[in-house]
């Protein structure tokens, strides 16, 4: 095969890592910022699944350093612009714990294996715990929480969720003061300030290996997947929505407080972006969207934003439906993460000009195309979307498989390097 | 409006009170309990309908499932009363795949596939392509359906379909794949015949092969 | 002053080797066996000496782990010495024998608190440059208290481990009396642990490239001091020994066995330390009826794991050194502080590792010629026969150290330490 771009990024990230950081860190704002990049970066994800293509899954989720190893690699063998690499499930509830300590709060954002280990939390299943070695985490979620309790959640969330829900969906949390509860809190601190501190040493060992910047990110939550994967599981709130209007409305306006808490937390340590992945979007019709969903989020991303930090929104699912709402942010409010929109393109003309839009290539596509086939599609899409202002590509999903084929995951960064002149 | 459109018009509106009263008055006025669940077919039908034109969303689908499963259980003590048993439409075997344990779209469907009339068998969770290979032997269902939420789903799903080919059992099932990850790249790799990012969706698909098979 | 400045290039120069002629001479050492030289270790709690050199306030020490401990790096980088050991905080070993399952407070500090978690949990045994205590102060300092009553004994020896947890604890820690403080509490307490971790890690890399071996420290206890820093307070425990010795025997007897858990959650530890307190305080009817028994059973069982114990005996051990025979041949390392070495060896010569002897306050008032004399004199005395190691009688280096007599100290240590 003869010498493609891609190839000539791979060594170029190895052997002047400083230029193609500069390089990287400039396209990434310039789309951030609306306007048409160098060249449009290629981004992706993984909450580790894809890492089990080198260690096994009930290894990499317990070893931080494997974890280094593994993130190493990724860059090494395929130079996207712009990644996110957390191998932990989901723990936004335990950084709500303590949205009143800015200090804690981010420490404790994810859950890791370790952690699952320490507190026993009945949200998430772990391979080589509850599930066999071979497979990925899996979040489960959960009803721990009654309707008839959305009034206390209302009073007091943080105290709700330290005493009532914590203990429900914690066993080693089931009994706040214990010798038990004690010994697992301080533990699984300890744990997360070791995850946390393992996570920037990897940063920065990216950055100066590969020249891949770092994404300062912050965190936040829509307040009512909050409730749908923490509190009553997604199928309860849908059904709270219709029975219990005005509690699941208060409750979520009630969230937002301390998610914002949590989401400035890192601010002082330069955070400028918050990662908000969303989760009920897709499922609500524009009408409950509109009324439930989208006030409580809206007000979260104003918040932030008004303290300078731009939100970075992954929208599961198809989010084509809701997509006009996002005008009604203001221009530059940050960037749109699409999972799979019916039409990439359609959601990518609506929000030219005033979101910086990402994602557009199928999961299943890498997994299961030719490096052909992707090639043509991104040369479509990026001439469709021409001349690619405020454009990242991303795979539709924040988890690619490890079987996907290198060439293929190869032949999208390929194409993103290739179709920059002729589109524009 | 008959009795009966009024009835499948307060399930589509999801009007949760009004559907489960409707029924009650039906049975109390003495109506074949069987003409209650045909309903049930017809909305679960119209249902997917509305959500492929995009007026239905997973959240109205739950609401939805939510009511016929009321009005299933009011209407069984009846039927069982009567001696009656309810034609089934079609038989589904179900499952989430191997290496998944993720059931909410997959109890969703469910739900809808029940009430529409459908025999199904849930195989559970995390279910291997070879218990999905003993089930179609051992109840000869019409259709499987496979669910999964992540990715690691795609490669199960693909074995699972091979699974069933080397068993010589592919022409006699049709495949629906559903949940949140699949797309046409996904169905076409697994080698299934249809696949749909929501339950009511999948009904109808099924509903519509079912019908196909009849003619 | 040559040898010292050809040590101080060859741990530079050559790490790995001069690392592998420290362990070496130390393991020699502690098997009672002659090495190469006669070891030297000058490190204790943060030597005073240390942080001035480094030009960092004992605030520093304490509260900034990364740049306060490289005091440390630069002392030994600069005055270099066979083995390092020191403590970054103060003694907290209380909430290690409550939680014996949370094994990161004993891996990240060996049961120290330090600066941040002292304004975390804030308790009422220590005090802290920065604090309580002026900045400039180099060493904070261990009050101790009294948390327990004498009537209290009984529920100490019926369940130390909650006793402690659920009465004691309240009482010292301002932040652990209600279960909302001491949630926040002790996340932020796990927090600081793993920051601490981190720059031990650093630290030990550094050290490392300078050729000082580094290894796993655990602490130990022995059960008496226990009760006197941590429940009863010093002069209380003194008056129990007399009044209610039949309880104070019942409570260490439950306390050796806590006392090990605790020493043990560091599983790959390969020192030890046992810093005593009281032993001097006592005569010898009630050290050996009361202290003894207690402490030789810890001792016993650490070795059992084959863990290296450096024991230091607080004051004068004099009156209590025959006692040490009745444990096993080489059994670890007897730190002595005012002990004169001398009486010491001659005691214990062929039995147990010597480490001790020189007059802290000799490195303040002293002259290199002296200093160099008083070296010459105590290897003569002492090291024949090896099991000897040198080090200040207090582990501490004072402020006032001049650095010439310093110097003098350990070029005397190489001159005259050849065997």
């Amino acid at each position: 095969m003869s010498r493609e771009p891609v190839d000539e990024l791979i060594e170029r990230q190895r052997k002047e890592p400083e230029a193609v950081y500069k390089e990287r860190a400039e396209i990434f704002e310039d789309a951030v910022n609306l306007k048409t990049p160098a060249r449009t970066p290629v981004a992706l994800f993984t909450c580790g699944h894809f890492f089990s293509k080198w260690f096994k899954p009930s290894v990499i989720y317990f070893d931080y350093g494997k974890i280094k190893d593994a993130s190493l690699k990724l860059i090494e063998s395929f130079p996207v612009d712009f990644s996110v690499m957390a191998p932990a499930a989901e723990g936004f509830i335990f950084s709500v714990a303590f949205a009143d300590a800015p200090e804690i709060a981010p420490t404790i954002r994810f859950l890791t294996g370790p952690m699952h280990d320490i507190v026993k939390d009945k949200y998430t299943r772990w391979p080589g715990r509850e599930l066999p070695e071979h497979l990925p985490f899996q979040f489960i979620g959960g009803e721990y929480v009654e309707p008839e309790e959305y009034r206390q959640l209302i009073e007091g969330p943080i105290d709700f969720v330290n005493s009532v829900v914590l203990p429900r969906a914690c066993e080693n949390l089931s009994k706040p003061g214990s010798a038990l509860y004690v010994k697992s809190i301080a533990r699984f601190a300890f744990e997360g300030s070791k995850f946390t501190s393992s996570l920037v040493d990897i940063n920065a060992a990216l950055a100066k290996n590969y020249g891949l910047p770092p994404f300062p990110a912050t965190f936040a939550y829509a307040p009512l997947d909050f409730i749908g994967d923490f509190l009553r599981h997604p199928t309860g709130v849908m059904l709270d929505i219709r029975r219990h209007p005005d509690l699941v409305k208060q409750a979520a306006e009630a969230l937002v407080e301390p998610i914002v808490k949590v989401g400035l937390a890192l601010k002082p340590l330069g955070a400028k972006y918050a990662f908000i992945p969303l989760h009920l979007n897709e499922m609500l019709p524009p009408k409950l969207y509109n009324e439930f969903y989208w006030p409580a989020l809206k007000e979260v991303i104003l918040e932030l934003y008004k303290s300078d930090i731009k939100s970075f929104v992954f929208f599961e699912g198809d989010h084509m439906p809701h997509v006009d709402t996002i005008l009604e942010l203001p221009k530059g409010w940050g960037i749109a993460y699409f999972e799979r929109p019916k039409d990439f393109i359609k959601v990518y003309e609506k929000l030219r000009g005033h979101s910086c839009v990402m994602g557009g290539i199928p999961v299943s596509l890498l997994h299961s195309g030719t490096p052909k086939k992707i090639d043509e599609y991104v040369k479509k899409l990026l001439k469709a979307t021409a001349p690619n202002e405020g454009l990242i590509l991303a795979p539709g999903v924040a988890e690619i498989t490890p079987e996907t084929p290198d060439a293929n995951l190869k032949a999208l960064i390929n194409a993103a390097l290739k179709y920059i002149g002729e589109n524009r | 409006m008959s009795v009966s459109e009024e009835f499948i018009k307060s399930i589509l509106e999801l009007d949760e009170r009004k559907a489960l009263e409707i029924a009650r008055r039906r049975l109390e006025a003495g109506e074949d309990p069987l003409k209650i669940l045909g309903d049930l077919t017809i909305a679960a039908d119209k249902i997917g309908e509305k959500y492929e034109k995009g007026e239905f969303f997973i959240a109205d689908l739950v609401m939805a499932g939510e009511i016929m499963k009321g009005i299933s259980e009011l209407v069984r003590p009846k039927l069982k009363e009567l001696g009656k048993v309810r034609e089934v439409v079609g038989k589904l075997v179900i499952g989430t795949v191997q290496g998944d344990i993720h059931d909410i779209g997959k109890n969703i469907a469910v739900t809808m596939a029940e009430a529409a009339g459908f025999e199904v068998i849930d195989l559970g969770v995390d279910v291997p392509p070879e218990k999905f290979v003993e089930a179609i032997k051992q109840y000869n269902p019409n259709i499987v359906g496979m669910s999964c939420l992540i990715t690691v789903g795609l490669e199960s799903m693909k074995k699972t379909v091979d699974a069933i080919k080397e068993a010589g059992l592919r022409d006699r099932v049709k495949i629906i794949i559903g949940g949140g990850r699949v797309d046409e790249y996904a169905k076409e790799y697994a080698g299934a015949d249809a696949w749909t990012n929501s339950a009511a969706e999948g009904v109808r698909i099924m509903l519509k092969w079912i019908r196909e098979k009849a003619r | 002053m040559k040898l010292i400045e050809e040590l101080m290039e060859r741990q530079r120069k050559e790490p790995e080797i001069v690392l592998k002629e420290r362990l070496d001479r130390l393991s020699k050492t502690i098997e009672l066996k002659e090495p190469d030289r006669v070891p030297l270790i000058l490190t204790g709690c943060p030597p005073a000496f240390a942080l001035k050199h480094a030009g960092v306030s004992g605030y520093d020490f304490y509260y900034d782990y990364e740049r306060g401990w490289k005091a440390i790096v630069k002392f030994v980088e600069d005055y270099p010495m066979d083995s390092i050991f020191f403590e970054v905080g103060l003694e907290g070993h209380v909430l290690a024998l409550a939680f014996p399952e949370v094994p990161e407070f004993m891996i990240a500090t060996a049961g120290h608190i330090t600066g941040p978690m002292h304004d975390i949990l804030r308790d009422k045994y220590t005090k802290f440059p920065g604090r309580e205590l002026p900045l400039t102060i180099p060493t904070g300092q261990f009050l101790g208290g009294r948390f327990m009553e004498a009537e209290e004994y009984g529920k100490l020896i019926e369940n130390p481990a909650e006793f402690i947890r659920e009465t004691i604890l309240p009482r010292a820690f301002e932040s652990l009396k209600d279960v909302h403080q001491s949630r926040i509490a002790l996340i932020k307490t796990g927090i600081e642990l793993s920051k601490a971790i981190n720059s031990m890690t650093s630290i030990a890399s550094d050290l490392t490239k300078l050729g000082y071996p580094v290894a796993p420290l655990t602490d130990a206890y022995c059960p008496v001091d226990f009760i006197a820093d941590f429940l009863r307070h010093v002069t209380n425990m003194l008056i129990d020994i007399y009044r209610i010795p039949d309880k104070v025997k019942a409570a260490c007897e439950v306390l050796v066995e806590l006392i090990l858990n605790m020493a043990f959650q560091v599983k790959n530890a390969v020192h030890v330390f046992i810093p005593l307190h009281l032993n001097e305080m006592l005569p010898p009817k009630t050290y050996n009826e009361l202290y003894w028994p207690y402490l030789k059973k810890v001792i016993l069982s650490l070795k059992e794991k084959g863990l290296t114990i450096w024991v230091f005996f607080e004051g004068n051990h004099e009156p209590h050194l025959e006692t040490l025979l009745e444990l096993p041949k080489s059994w670890g390392i007897a730190w002595f502080e005012k002990t004169d070495v001398r009486k010491a060896k001659r005691v214990l010569e062929g039995h147990t590792c010597i480490m001790g002897g020189f007059p802290t306050n000799l490195l303040v008032s002293g002259t290199p010629e002296k200093i160099e004399e008083y070296v010459k004199n105590l290897i003569k005395d002492v090291a024949p026969g090896g099991g000897f190691i040198i080090s200040t009688g207090v582990a501490d280096i004072p402020w006032g150290t001049s650095e010439a007599n310093l110097r003098a100290l350990i070029n005397a240590v190489l001159k005259y330490g050849q065997h």
